[in-house]
């Protein structure tokens, strides 16, 4: 089994992952419960807070747990912020040096890129290598609150960046959105909920890039275009146009994903298409997507919500199937984090 | 239009108006060359008001080539360049300015440096010594309109 450690940004998380049987156990110390009492600024990025949850999350681990199961270590290494990354690999090489096992530092955008595999593995974890290997080359649209990238994974293995985002990412997009409107911050959610009662149509705003050859993706001027909309109107208006405004500006966001994944797909070849990150759980996001990929004739994978956000499950998962690890190392002291590591890179 | 070179500190300090984002960059160029290594730069400004933009000149002007994203979520991003490595923080999700101890940064910095920061006012004392302060904001016009409000090495 490997054990993934997880703590490059707010939330502390343990993931036990077998090969011949899936995931066996995810713990996650959430401090979203905390964030909403202060109005959704986080309280506390301090790397002290994953020093209290670990130990906690250790006691979590079924009774009959032993370090005699664990084959190897795994720990994300960037990117994310520096003081919570270097947090968990001092717990992952304390661990690695106590139970004398090898440690492997995974990307964690890789972990977001492999997630909408995981099922593939548990629903018959000896046919994954086969069929895995059908769905390469795969398209993944890496959607978050910090990074919107379309990737290449490759049938050897190999992550090439086709496209990415030249400014603020999709999932910052919703949430500058939402303080724009007077939502507490992140409000990216609230504007997919009021979306549902308004117009998609109703209001214009920008779609990114316009030529459709440009792969990149652009969602700095909705800010801009938002902020012009809402000077012009007063509290009654804003109040009666809020359902269209999120719904037109949602619409715009995932108008441009679509238009750039299509891009993609008119470029060269794929046998699958993915969805992972946290915007991956807007449901009109996923239905778009699907659509898509019906269009194309190309099986549809997406990650399944609780593997969107930060969580050791996808780098458990990411630690077992991506084939561009070195192989793990059992005194890997070396091992340092990575705070803007980007996805190319194992 | 290209803001021609001869810029100077005193037209900063009255102030200077971009039509356009590209405009916003090239002035950000020019900011550059009265701006000193090893300092940091406030840059203070609302949503959309073009902060990411100006930053985006900067990283043009220091020839560095990957894209300067967004650090809202990161907090910080670094950028190594030739000549100086550009550090582009954003203290928004900060929620009391000890945080910042946290982040390590102060231990990543390499002279020369150049660090910015939007809504430094999170950033409290953790501010370094010596910053400069630059406000942005869109004007009734539409326009963008940058003005240098304190440059204390000067």
């Amino acid at each position: 089994m490997i054990l993934a450690i997880e703590s490059s940004c707010d939330e502390s998380a343990l993931a036990l992952f077998d090969p011949a049987r899936g995931l066996c156990g995810e713990w996650v110390h959430t401090q979203i419960a905390l964030h909403s009492e202060y109005g959704g600024v986080v309280p506390d990025l301090a790397s002290r807070e994953h020093l209290k949850n670990f130990p906690a999350l250790l006691h979590c681990l079924p009774a009959d747990f032993s370090p005699a199961q664990i084959s190897r270590l795994a720990v994300t290494r960037g990117p994310g912020l520096a003081g919570c990354l270097a947090l968990g690999l001092a717990l992952a090489k304390a661990l690695s040096l106590a139970w004398q096992k090898p440690l492997t530092g995974i990307n964690h955008l890789r972990g977001h890129l492999f997630s909408p595999f995981i099922g593939l593995h548990a629903a018959a974890p000896e046919e994954f290598p086969s069929r895995f290997a059908a769905l390469l080359p795969h398209l993944g649209l890496v959607v978050s609150g910090g990074n919107t990238l379309l990737v290449e994974l490759d049938a050897g293995g190999k992550v090439t960046v086709l496209a990415q985002t030249v400014d603020d990412a999709a999932g910052e997009a919703f949430d500058k959105g939402a303080k724009l409107l007077g939502m507490p911050y992140p409000g990216g959610a609230l504007i997919e909920k009021i979306a549902r009662e308004g117009n998609p149509a109703a209001f214009d705003f920008p779609r990114g890039i316009p030529e459709k050859t440009d792969p990149r993706l652009s969602f700095s001027g909705l800010k801009t275009s938002l902020r012009y909309k809402l000077e012009k109107m007063d509290d009654a208006t804003l109040a009666s146009a809020l359902p269209d405004l999120c719904a037109s500006y949602q619409g715009a966001i995932i108008a441009q994903l679509l238009a750039k994944t299509k891009t993609q797909l008119r470029a060269r070849r794929f046998a699958s298409i993915g969805l992972s990150g946290g915007v991956s759980n807007n449901k009109t996001l996923r239905a778009a997507f699907a659509a898509l990929a019906e269009k194309n004739r190309l099986p549809l994978l997406v990650a399944e919500p609780k593997h969107t956000g930060d969580n050791a499950g996808m780098i458990a998962f990411a630690a077992f199937a991506d084939a561009a690890l070195p192989p793990p190392d059992t005194a890997n002291w070396a091992l340092n984090f990575a705070p803007s590591l980007t996805i190319d890179t194992p | 239009m290209h803001p021609s070179p001869d810029i100077s500190l005193a037209d900063w300090r009255a102030g200077l108006t971009s039509r356009s984002a590209e405009e916003t960059m090239a002035l950000a160029g020019n900011f550059l060359r009265h701006f000193p290594a090893n300092t940091a730069l406030a840059l203070h400004g609302d949503l959309g008001a073009g902060k990411t933009t100006f930053v985006q000149g900067l990283a043009r002007a220091l020839g560095i080539t990957t894209p300067v994203t967004s650090p809202t979520y990161a907090i910080f991003s670094t950028y190594d360049s030739p000549s100086r490595q550009l550090v582009h923080m954003d203290a928004y999700r900060l929620g009391d300015p000890s945080e910042a101890d946290e982040l390590v940064l102060w231990d990543l910095l390499r002279e020369p440096w150049t660090l910015v920061v939007e809504w430094p006012e999170k950033l409290g004392d953790r501010l370094p010594e010596g910053a400069w302060h630059l406000h942005l904001h869109i004007a009734a016009d539409r326009n963008h309109f940058l003005r240098l409000i304190d440059c204390p090495s000067v």
